[in-house]
């Protein structure tokens, strides 16, 4: 039942923006190619469903931003965890992490074809830029955020050595934030392959909408957006009861 | 089943000084250099105003901190880092939050390649000795502040480490959680006998647990009296030999204090 609770407000959601599509489309009797009525988007669902063709797409936004956002918190993580413990690392890195941070992962598109072409490799690379700084930003934070005495606490009970502290008390202490940055950085993930599969690829989601508004199908545009919408907002759910695990109150 | 015993230590301070740098670069002296020796099994009991550098002592030997001059010993080794042989008790409990209680109790065994199933029995006992024997499996946020403190001892004793140092372990809780702890860890302490150095407020607290009280004097903390305690176990706070210990210790605490606020309103004390 704790399921429905949860699924509940999103119905609703979901039933008022259909509602407003709807009055905006009766009201201003637009063209269809301009904006399509609900039912045409959701006939264009099924028939994408049908032939499997969103399942091809999805699959390949979805494996691309889990690639790459695996690939981010392989270098964020514990360069966040030496930053954090290590003051003059942090010094030297820092500015480094600073320089390149205001730089949107969408600025990078343009480097990434010349560099990758359209290849996937191309689109793992601006995921990459998109996830690590989340992740690298939490990371360092979670660690400074270590109370004191429990490291203090865990010198006193045999981690003698940094490296069994770091696995034994830091690592655990920093934990909740560090998912916290998996689940902010999976966002940006998903944002940016979208932006990223509009230009440069043959596949994807961002491909689907592209495509559609190429060919003056806007009922896949609309079909392209909501699934996207949609499988956001699982995705985070499903972050969210992984980062309850953890929460283990303060 | 307990862990062969290391026996409890002695302590040697000899010519131990402190001084911190502020942020400002301005010297701190927080110690001045201090000589004490504490025998093995001895329960010392440290009293002084805030800012005397009873917590410094306390770090000192924890190894926490590094003197800047002068030498501490525990069973004649000197001491340079943290070291499982020297336990703590911290004043807000310092359980590790995501593990369950007996999974804190026995972090330290484990630590000590203690296997499994011998540490969780370790640690179930030293968890019935104060009376959490319920609670093994909740988490530290689901119990009270005593109940904390009470894992974080029985943690502390399980690794069975040969001086036990506690730093105001009793200064968050309330008066009757307070006397019911004070009287545990009397209990524990003369099963086993450690060697406790246990920094307090209270001077009531002092005189109650301890068989010697040191009062240390303000900034720069020096060992101002050395009071042996030789009432009987347990002891009636109403009791006149009580209250005479109590007087002594603050007639000379008075004087410090006094010291202490003068140093404060000319500003010169940084906590």
């Amino acid at each position: 039942m704790a399921l429905i609770r949860v699924v509940l407000p999103y119905l609703y959601a979901a039933i008022a923006i259909i509602a407003v599509w709807q009055g905006v489309v009766t009201l201003t009797s637009a063209h269809v190619a301009i904006l399509p009525p609900p039912a045409l988007a959701a006939q264009t669902f099924i028939e994408l469903v049908a032939s499997g063709e969103i399942f091809i797409h999805i699959r390949a936004s979805l494996s691309r931003v889990i690639a790459a956002w695996g690939l981010s918190a392989l270098v964020a993580v514990p360069l966040g965890l030496a930053m954090g413990r290590w003051r003059r690392f942090e010094n030297i890195v820092d500015p480094v992490v600073e320089l390149f941070r205001p730089i949107s992962p969408l600025a990078w598109i343009p480097l990434a074809i010349l560099w990758f072409g359209i290849s996937e490799t191309g689109k793992i690379f601006i995921i990459f830029v998109a996830t690590f700084f989340p992740i690298l930003l939490n990371t360092v934070s979670g660690v400074k955020g270590v109370d004191k005495v429990l490291i203090r606490a865990g010198q006193v009970l045999g981690c003698e050595d940094e490296w069994s502290l770091f696995r034994k008390v830091i690592l655990p202490a920093a934990m909740p934030t560090i998912i916290v940055g998996f689940r902010i950085a999976f966002g940006t993930g998903w944002a940016a392959i979208i932006a990223a599969e509009l230009v440069a690829a043959q596949s994807g989601l961002g491909y689907l909408i592209a495509d559609g508004m190429e060919i003056l199908r806007s009922d896949l545009v609309m079909v392209g957006m909501a699934v996207i919408g949609v499988l956001g907002v699982l995705i985070d759910s499903v972050f969210r009861i992984i980062s309850n695990r953890y929460d283990w109150g303060t | 089943m307990m862990v062969e015993t290391p026996q409890s230590k002695a302590i040697s301070i000899r010519q131990l000084a402190m001084t911190f740098e502020s942020t400002e670069g301005e010297k701190v002296k927080a110690l001045h250099p201090i000589d004490l020796e504490i025998s093995a099994g001895q329960f010392v009991a440290l009293v002084g105003p805030s800012g005397c550098g009873k917590s410094t002592i306390l770090n000192i030997l924890a190894g926490f901190l590094t003197p800047t001059q002068g030498r501490a010993r525990v069973g004649g080794e000197p001491i340079i880092k943290p070291s499982i042989d020297r336990g703590v008790v911290f004043q807000d409990y310092a359980l590790f939050p995501w593990l369950n209680i007996i999974d804190n109790v026995a972090f330290g065994l484990e630590r000590m390649g203690v296997r499994k199933k011998q540490r969780n029995e370790i640690a179930a006992e030293y968890l019935a000795t104060v009376g959490l024997q319920e609670f093994e499996r909740k988490k530290p946020s689901e119990l009270s502040g005593g109940m904390k403190q009470r894992a974080a001892i029985a943690r502390v004793f399980a690794t069975d480490p040969s001086i036990i140092l506690m730093d105001e372990p009793f200064g968050a809780l309330d008066a009757l959680t307070r006397r019911f702890l004070q009287h545990q860890l009397l209990e524990i302490w003369q099963k086993h006998k450690k060697t406790i150095i246990f920094v307090t407020h209270s001077v009531q607290e002092a005189v109650y647990l301890a068989d010697r009280v040191l009062v240390m004097t303000a900034r720069p903390g020096q060992i101002k009296l050395d009071n042996p305690i030789d009432l009987r176990y347990p002891r009636d706070f109403t009791s006149k030999g009580f209250r005479d210990h109590e007087k002594l210790i603050y007639d000379v605490l008075d004087e410090e204090l006094a010291k202490t606020f003068d140093l404060e309103s000319k500003g010169r004390l940084v906590d």
